[in-house]
């Protein structure tokens, strides 16, 4: 049964954020936001607070894990980590992602011959 | 993972304010990070948290979002999950129907039994604080008396003295003569001290309660029962009078329905004073209420020290007396009876577990089935945890509809149960389906559910730790963990079964030896019929002359052969006595427990009872001759070790007491007239016109099959003798001897019932486990076959795989049995918990069916044809 992706991702932010977690490690949510746009080279300007349902559902599907921390600044925040289901699940998303990418991408390359 | 989310989800449900409350503190944080960066990058404080916050968005958005997120994802997979189990579950009909009919079946049955169980042990009787209450008996180890009742001066003294009990009441049953216009009749009567009904805290439905002042008085509280028979309902029945024993009663209350005291349920309730002058007779039940608060324990201890306290006022012969406080639940329902429902509950139970462990194996075979479906759908993404649920909502889809038919079979079973079990068995007219027994089987199906969801599950899971590559080609590599699983489910099954069937063998071997009881006298044709002298017959005599006639009368009736009078034909308990024995080697004092009572002329004619030495009592030995007895053999035994007894002397008491001296002039087999399962008493009897009791027992044995249509003409016969005597109790004498087996035969069947099905169950499963795995093995039979193997070889390898897991159970089943036979020992009769024949019976029978069970499949392997079975796959 699999999760419409759509539907539960918003897209790829949900992706994104396992990728960000992976490369960092546990983050909390302000972090995970300000990380996803500066990887993005501030191209990409997050409405950071969609980033939070987002961030429930990955909990939900087991991906993603949280509890309460400190953050650098001694604030008391909730702090997410990857899960081992989550890392599989990358692999299997990122996978994915550059097989649509290499196709959406060949298919961009065969409309442009007739032209 | 899958857990901590299911656990996520719970606590999303349930602790929601607080998770919203995380969630605003979560946001809160991260604005103030946000606005803390902002002001290290220059901005002034104010414009900075304008700027985190136009970065973040809508806050009440986002909460919004996230709380949708939430609640609603969990339900939406729910809906999916049962949406898309109703239709995999229809795919295959022929599953489900198997499936569900299985353990409706079981679920029905549980249902049923547990709602006896809690109507006879666990709902709580129908008074006021009810775990408060408790008999009080009359103990005296010297006189072998246990729970026996009291003499109402005794009462007093133990009301006045304890702290522990708040108050306490006495009651018994009469046996009183309603006196209307269609003439006299006998029924059952209570004497209650005025307190009793507000002890209890039972009000009347209609009028008003006893009160102190009502102690002795003529007035009486009527049954629910009496008073739609007697007055239709109708509340002109307060203050109307009704002639009890010749004196008019007035009535003052109606009791609520179905109000009895232990297992007291009388007609007419009648207030007895509670104060005595004289010490009389222990003829009084006792009931008491603890205060609050204090426990049984409690109570015992101080009531063992008043009862210290009290024999110092008693007669030197009743100075070794005790009290036991008995809870009143406890009371209503013997230890044994208690026993018996538990085993029968825990077998039942059993019978659940095997039909469960049966559809499991099925749907562990389907699961291996669709070992493909599951990889297609772990391929597109799903998570081993969202396979895992699909599986178990798809158990538990189909224990909810076997639960809902399941339930409606006990609807049936209970009304069954209602009007064939035995009477003996307190409450069990009380039993139904109320909530606590729905709740049961709404538990037992969703355990039911979950069994045969997890099963194939755990097998699932195991197979998806393999890259998915595995799974496809000719590989069944996926079904060899769900194969070692089957095989584990059909011998527990076996053991399971194998512990039903010796606890239903052990039952059945006590079963034909309680019937094989010679009772000591013959009850086909007799029918029995209780007198009372009118109150009139004050003289011995009369009622000797009384019973003369009505004898001789009910012997001029036709189809009459013989007919014979006693006190008391069936007894409850015998008392010890001291005797004076004359022996060969003197005179000597001794104390015997034994019953004595008095009889006809003609009575052991009248039962058949075999006169083993000397004669019987004639119309000759009457009130002047010289006092002479009949003993029976244990009485025999007993007095005169190894003589023979005729024509010695024994007398009641010691020896310098002015009692006469009895000669003994016969001896008669041992009658069981206090069950057939109780070692029989030493009786004596003595001639009923040396002592005529007040009320007796006639045996009329008849020509006819059944006695019972006699009883009009019989009746007719006591009443030319005396219009005024009153005649209860007209049974045949095997109808009351029966009531000794109803229980028994209850137990028996119902665990003989459960084990075949048991039985039966577990040649399916092992049935089903061959025929599959020869199905999945035809390329490994074919590929033998090819290579050499005989027909009579692969038949060997399936039938000892089937022989090794039954035996496997059976042998665990064994030593089950042998453990557990101690627990219910006591309702065994003539065999022990461990018998060798039994065990062996059954270990014989159940190899022989699951041979049976395995000889179909492993033919048809035995007929593969070789090529075929290769080219298959």
């Amino acid at each position: 049964m699999a999760p419409d992706k759509n539907d539960v991702l918003y897209g790829t932010l949900g992706l994104m954020v396992i990728k960000t977690l992976e490369a960092m490690g546990p983050l909390h949510g302000y972090r995970i936001a300000r990380r996803i746009e500066q990887i993005s080279g501030n191209q990409l300007v997050l409405n950071q607070g969609t980033l939070y349902p987002a961030l429930i559902k990955l909990e939900q599907l087991g991906w993603i894990s949280s509890r309460w921390g400190t953050s650098e600044s001694g604030r008391r925040v909730r702090v997410y980590a990857l899960t081992r289901a989550g890392r599989t699940q990358l692999q299997r998303e990122e996978a994915q992602w550059q097989r649509a990418a290499s196709i959406v991408e060949r298919f961009l390359k065969i409309s442009e011959e007739p032209s | 993972m899958m857990l901590r989310a299911l656990l996520w989800r719970l606590r999303a449900v349930v602790g929601s304010r607080q998770i919203d409350q995380e969630l605003d503190d979560e946001i809160a944080s991260h604005l103030a990070e946000a606005t803390e960066e902002y002001v290290r990058q220059g901005l002034p404080p104010d414009e900075a948290r304008r700027a985190a916050q136009r970065s973040f968005g809508g806050v009440r958005q986002a909460k919004e979002a996230s709380r949708q997120v939430q609640s609603f994802m969990w339900l939406e997979d729910l809906a999916r999950d049962v949406r898309h189990g109703i239709r995999t579950l229809g795919k295959s009909p022929g599953f489900t129907l198997a499936a569900a009919a299985t353990l409706a079946l079981a679920i029905g049955a549980n249902t049923a039994m547990f709602s006896v169980l809690n109507a006879v042990l666990l709902r709580p009787l129908p008074y006021r604080d009810p775990g408060q209450l408790a008999m009080l008996w009359t103990e005296d180890p010297t006189q072998n008396l246990r729970e026996g009742r009291s003499a109402l001066w005794d009462v007093e003294q133990w009301r006045n003295q304890s702290q522990t009990f708040a108050d306490m009441a006495v009651f018994d049953a009469t046996s009183t003569t309603l006196t209307g216009s269609d003439g006299a009749e006998q029924i059952v009567g209570a004497a209650i001290s005025p307190n009793l009904l507000s002890l209890l805290g039972v009000q009347p439905t209609l009028g008003r309660s006893f009160s102190t002042e009502d102690a002795g008085q003529s007035l009486v509280q009527i049954s629910h029962r009496f008073w739609h028979a007697r007055f239709g309902g109708s509340h002109d029945a307060i203050g109307a009078s009704i002639v009890l024993d010749g004196r008019p009663s007035q009535i003052i209350g109606v009791l609520p329905p179905g109000f009895q005291i232990a297992t007291l349920a009388a007609d007419v309730w009648e207030p007895q004073a509670i104060h005595e002058r004289v010490r009389g007779g222990d003829t009084w039940f006792v009931v008491g209420r603890l205060r609050p608060a204090v426990t049984v324990d409690q109570a015992q201890a101080e009531m063992s020290a008043i009862a210290r306290h009290v024999n110092d006022q008693l007669p030197a012969a009743e100075r070794n007396r005790g009290i036991s406080v008995v809870p009143l639940t406890r009371q209503m329902v013997g230890s044994q009876a208690r026993l018996a429902l538990w085993i029968l509950v825990g077998a039942v139970f059993c019978v659940l577990l095997i039909a469960a462990a049966n559809v499991a194996s099925l749907s562990l075979a389907r699961s291996v089935a669709r070992a493909r479906e599951m990889a297609v759908r772990a391929a597109l993404g799903a998570s081993g945890g969202r396979i895992v649920r699909q599986l178990l909502t798809e158990g538990v889809l189909l224990a909810a509809v076997a639960g809902l038919v399941g339930v409606l079979l006990a609807l049936v079973e209970i009304r069954v149960i209602r009007a064939f079990g035995p009477a003996t068995l307190q409450r069990l007219n009380e039993v139904s389906l109320d909530l606590g027994v729905l709740g049961w089987a709404l538990a037992i199906s969703l355990l039911t559910g979950l069994l045969v969801g997890v099963v194939p599950a755990i097998a699932t899971l195991r197979r998806d730790m393999r890259p998915s590559g595995e799974e496809s080609g000719r590989s069944v590599s996926g079904g060899a963990a769900a194969r070692r699983v089957r095989r584990a489910l059909v011998v527990a099954e076996f053991a399971l079964a194998i512990v039903l069937l010796i606890g239903a063998g052990l039952l059945l071997r006590s079963w034909w030896n309680v019937n094989s009881v010679d009772p000591g006298f013959r009850p086909e044709r007799v029918l029995v019929m209780e007198l009372s002298a009118p109150t009139t017959f004050n003289v011995p005599g009369q009622r000797t002359d009384l019973y003369h006639r009505v004898l001789e009368q009910v012997h001029a009736v036709p189809g009459v052969e013989n007919v014979g009078i006693i006190g008391d034909l069936f007894i409850a308990n015998s008392r010890e006595q001291v005797v004076t024995i004359e022996r060969d080697d003197g005179t000597v004092s001794e104390r015997v427990r034994f019953r004595g009572d008095e009889v006809s002329a003609q009575f052991f004619e009248s039962t058949e009872t075999p006169l083993l030495r000397g004669r019987s009592f004639s119309r000759a030995d009457g009130p002047n001759a010289p006092p002479v007895t009949i003993i029976n053999d244990a009485m025999a035994r007993r007095l005169w070790p190894g003589h023979d007894p005729v024509g010695r002397r024994f007398k009641l008491e010691q020896r310098a007491s002015d009692r006469p001296w009895y000669t003994v002039v016969g001896v008669v087999t041992d009658m069981r007239r206090q069950g057939l399962e109780r070692e029989t008493v030493p009786q004596m009897f003595v001639p009923l016109e040396q002592n005529p009791p007040r009320s007796v027992d006639i045996l009329i044995r008849t020509s006819l099959d059944n006695p019972s249509a006699m009883a009009g003409a019989l009746r007719a016969a006591v009443h030319r003798v005396e219009q005024n005597a009153s005649i209860y109790g007209v049974a045949p004498l095997d109808q009351q001897f029966g009531t000794f087996l109803t229980q028994r035969r209850f137990e028996t069947s119902l665990l003989a019932g459960f084990s075949v099905v048991a039985l039966l169950m577990a040649a399916i499963g092992i049935y089903g486990l061959i025929q599959y795995s020869i199905a999945t093995r035809t390329q490994e039979i074919g590929l033998r076959m090819a290579i050499g193997a005989q027909a009579s070889d692969i038949f060997c390898l399936m039938i000892g795989e089937g022989l090794t897991l039954s035996l496997t159970g059976l042998a665990l089943g064994v030593v089950g049995a042998w453990s557990l036979g101690r627990v219910g020992s006591s309702l065994l009769f003539g065999v022990t918990a461990s018998d060798p024949w039994t065990f062996a019976t059954v270990s014989l029978l159940l190899t022989a069916v699951s041979t049976a069970a395995c000889y179909f499949p492993a033919r048809r392997a035995m007929a593969l044809d070789p090529m075929a079975a290769l080219r298959v796959a």
